[in-house]
This record gives structure tokens, C-alpha cells and sequence, in this order.
């Protein structure tokens, strides 16, 4: 249940979100975000490619994340979103707030 | 595993160290020097328990305890002195003054551990249970224990709440004679943390909805507040719920209705299920959101039937979630039958094989008679 966590140069954090997001690994997540955005990380590329199950918890620790760094001019999008995770965005209608890409690539040169 | 916390304060570096590297291996360890040190690292982080010796330098054991006392926060860890001193004073001292075990030097680390995970067991099983009984008198309180009677309609509405579950909420009120309001949501997160602001928001939620009517009766309206107040709200901050808020006329048999990214409703009839389409974003994410009415009318034998996530994400054999899909051909099933709600439960443990539920359940049933 662990993240795997690419930082770049350009102030850019790639998490890798692996198998689950869920309540039982939210709050490393969120703790996670927090340390970053504390050394001035703004934005943040989601990896769900291996993403089987995110659930509300998992999901409200990405909101938090936005809703930190927002107003910082900060950007969180998704890359290689998986069905399971498609599912959850279309019911929260949450694809308004969260771009989208094919690859944690076209993700981060649309970002740089 | 190193998931709870103790803090050691001792001041021979020889002990503190040996302390350090044996409890280490079971928890996570931090360690001090004085009882001055000890407040410090509490200040940093409340450890979940405190193994500490009382003859020390600058601030020594029973100064600590006493600092304790001052706040509610600190005042509940378990705390086990450890000294030298095997005088009865001390110890009848000790445990006055609210320490929960006594060690005596030399001791015997094994004694120490057994104490120890002892006294985390208690306080975990404590906290189990406190969390049992307020999760249960939440989702009490967050439901309502009648529905509203109506010639020609019946409603059905079910509620299972589990308690690790999360923060369902529903909520009717007849807010001018013959126009009714439902309110069904869900706030994200599970456990008594989720209950408690479900609990918070649903009275946010009530009194906008009283204060608003004078002004308008709009769904949308209303739900515009609810997300300004969630943006702003430093109490709430961090709160993301779905909602789904009905305005129900019998009179005229028309529903207008605003969904901020919660599971879509169905709309059932003898041909088959729809769902109600229309939604917006999930509340608490973007002050810009917008919100939209959109009206429906019930034909005579038609149903409306809302939910909350727990059914919709009720696992299949094949590991797949019920979904939207399955939603629409169990409540298609419920249709005609007497007691429409238990009907759709049963066929969707069937479908699922299995004897219970995941999650909490909501169902809410509004239906039209023939």
C-alpha cells in the first residue's frame, strides 16, 4: 500500500497511485501531498494506470490535494486513468476539475 | 508493524538507549532526557503511551504527570512510571496522581512489554467501543423515523447503516403545505469522523433550507449554498459530499430535483428503468460549480428510487461492482411488488452471492399509484 513518488525539476510530483486508493491507505496519501506541497511541489500528475479500486476516502484525499494547492495556481491531473477510477470521476462529474491524459508523458509536457 | 507511539523519558543515556532500541521493535519510539524534553516531543506529536522514570533532572516523572493533567488531550495517556525508587510512597503517589502501572529497577523487559501492550489493548478496546456507540447514535440521528403520507403515492425508504460504514444522510421536510423536500447524500470518509460531519452538515443543510424558503424554492438554488458555505466554511473545510436534493409537488406530480455527483436515481415503470440523468459536481470542490433544476413528472404506476454508493458498489462474482446497469434491472425487478425495497435487496445479494452488504445501504422509494 505504498506510493511510488517521481519529483522533477520543474516543480512537477508524478505519484504513482498503484493498486488501490482507498481508506485504508487515504491518509499516507494525503500526508504524502502534504509533505510535497510544503517543499513548494504545485503540481501534481496522477498515475492510475494499475488502479483497480478507488474509493469516497481515496477520493476525497485528492480533493484535499486540489483544494491545497488551487489556490496556488497548482494544477492536479490524471494520467492513464483506468476504468474502475473512470467510473467513480463521471459519477462525481469531477472530470471538470481534473484533466485528463493518455500518459504520465502527455501529462507532463502539457504541465511543463 | 510500528503504528502506536511511546515516549521514553529517561535520563541515564545507557537505559534510554537499551529502551529505545527494545521497544523499538515494536513501536515507534521517541525519547527524551528530563520531564522538560518529554513536553516538548508531546507538544510535537501525542505519543499513544509514556514509559517514564520519576528521579530526573530539571523536571522530573511526577512534574511531568502533573503537566499532563492540564489538558484533556494529554491527560488520557497511559502512562507507566519506572524508577528506581521501590518505596511505597512513591508508587501510592504515583498512582494518585492518575499513572496506570509502576515498574520497578531492575525490571525485567518482558515484564515492561506485557504492561505495555496490556495497557494499549485497554485503551484501543475503550476507543472501539466509544466509537461504536457514538457511530451508532449518529446514524440514528441522521435518519428520520417517519416518512410523509400522501394519498395516491407510496413511499418506501431503508436504511442499514454499518458501523464502520460511512456518512449516508437523509432528510424530508414538508416546507410549505403540499411541497416537499427530500435530501440524500453522502458525505465522503468512513467511521465515526465521516458520521459526525454528515451530522454537522445535515444541520447546516436544514437551517438553509429554512431560511431560504421565504426567498425560493429551487433546488439549485439551495445547493449553490450548501457548496458556497462547504468553500468557506472553516469547520467543514475538507468536507466533500454528494448530494442529491428533491422537490417533490404530489399535486401536480412533478419532481425537480439537483444532484451534486451523487449516484443517479432511477425512474422505474412497467416497461423498464431509466436513469435520471442529469448531474452536476460534487459539493465542496469548486466554489465556481454550477448547479442545475431539472423537473420530471411522475406518471400514474412510475417510481422514483434513490440510493446511496453502498448499493451501487456492491461487488459482483465476477469482482465487478453492481453499477448503474445492475441498479436499473433490480429496481425494475422491485417494481409492482409488495415491499419494492426488500425485494431489490434480495435479488441484488442474489446477483452478488453473498449474505450481506458491504457498505452502509439507503434505498428511497416514491412511487406513483396506478
Amino acid at each position: 500500500m505504498s506510493f511510488v513518488l517521481e519529483s522533477n525539476a520543474d516543480g512537477t510530483t508524478i505519484v504513482h497511485i498503484g493498486k488501490a486508493l482507498d481508506f485504508r491507505n487515504a491518509a499516507d496519501f494525503k500526508k504524502l501531498c502534504q509533505d510535497q506541497v510544503r517543499n513548494g511541489v504545485r503540481n501534481f500528475i496522477l498515475d492510475f494506470s494499475e488502479t483497480g479500486i478507488l474509493d469516497s476516502t481515496g477520493l476525497g484525499s485528492i480533493f484535499s490535494l486540489y483544494r491545497q494547492v488551487s489556490p496556488l495556481n497548482g494544477q492536479v491531473v490524471f494520467a492513464s486513468v483506468s476504468r474502475p477510477v473512470q467510473v467513480v470521476v463521471q459519477l462525481t462529474r469531477t472530470y471538470k476539475v481534473f484533466r485528463q491524459f493518455p500518459s504520465v508523458d502527455a501529462a507532463h509536457k502539457s504541465l511543463a | 508493524m510500528a503504528e502506536h507511539s511511546i515516549l521514553v523519558v529517561e535520563d541515564e543515556h545507557t537505559l534510554r538507549r537499551l529502551l529505545e532500541y527494545r521497544l523499538g521493535k515494536l513501536y515507534n519510539v521517541r525519547t527524551a532526557a528530563n520531564g522538560e524534553e518529554a513536553l516538548v516531543r508531546i507538544k510535537e506529536e501525542v505519543p499513544d503511551l509514556i514509559v517514564s522514570d520519576i528521579m530526573m533532572p530539571r523536571m522530573d516523572g511526577f512534574a511531568l504527570q502533573e503537566a499532563l493533567q492540564d489538558e484533556l488531550d494529554t491527560r488520557i495517556i497511559p502512562f507507566i512510571f519506572l524508577t528506581a525508587k521501590a518505596d511505597e510512597q512513591s508508587r501510592l503517589k504515583g498512582l494518585r496522581t492518575g499513572v496506570d502501572d509502576y515498574i520497578t529497577k531492575p525490571f525485567d523487559i518482558e515484564q515492561l512489554l506485557t504492561r505495555i501492550a496490556r495497557l494499549l489493548e485497554r485503551t484501543r478496546l475503550f476507543q472501539t467501543q466509544l466509537d461504536a456507540k457514538i457511530g451508532q447514535d449518529f446514524s440514528q440521528k441522521l435518519m428520520p423515523k417517519t416518512m410523509p403520507e400522501v394519498d395516491g403515492y407510496r413511499i418506501h425508504f431503508h436504511n442499514s447503516p454499518l458501523e464502520h460504514g460511512g456518512g449516508d444522510l437523509f432528510d424530508w421536510t414538508e416546507a410549505k403545505p403540499g411541497i416537499f423536500f427530500f435530501t440524500i447524500g453522502d458525505v465522503m470518509g468512513k467511521g465515526v469522523r465521516a458520521k459526525f460531519y454528515a451530522f454537522s452538515f445535515l444541520a447546516y443543510v436544514r437551517s438553509l433550507l429554512h431560511g431560504l424558503l421565504s426567498e425560493s424554492v429551487s433546488p439549485a438554488e439551495l445547493m449553490h449554498r450548501i457548496n458556497e458555505l462547504l468553500m468557506r466554511d472553516d469547520v467543514l473545510v475538507d468536507t466533500f459530499a454528494s448530494l442529491l436534493i428533491l422537490r417533490w409537488e404530489p399535486a401536480t406530480h412533478s419532481i425537480t430535483y439537483v444532484n451534486a455527483g451523487h449516484c443517479r436515481p432511477a425512474l422505474v415503470h412497467t416497461r423498464g428503468a431509466q436513469l435520471v440523468a442529469h448531474s452536476d459536481m460534487i459539493l465542496g470542490l469548486d466554489a465556481r460549480t454550477e448547479f442545475i433544476d431539472t423537473t420530471l413528472t411522475l406518471e400514474p404506476d412510475m417510481a422514483l428510487m434513490a440510493y446511496t454508493d453502498g448499493l451501487m458498489e456492491q461487488l459482483m462474482p465476477d469482482g465487478k461492482m453492481l453499477g448503474e446497469s445492475g441498479i436499473l434491472e433490480v429496481a425494475h425487478q422491485a417494481h409492482h411488488q409488495n415491499d419494492p425495497i426488500d425485494a431489490l435487496l434480495t435479488h441484488t445479494l442474489a446477483l452478488s452471492q453473498s449474505t450481506e452488504f458491504e457498505d452502509d445501504i439507503l434505498i428511497f422509494w416514491l412511487e406513483r399509484l396506478a
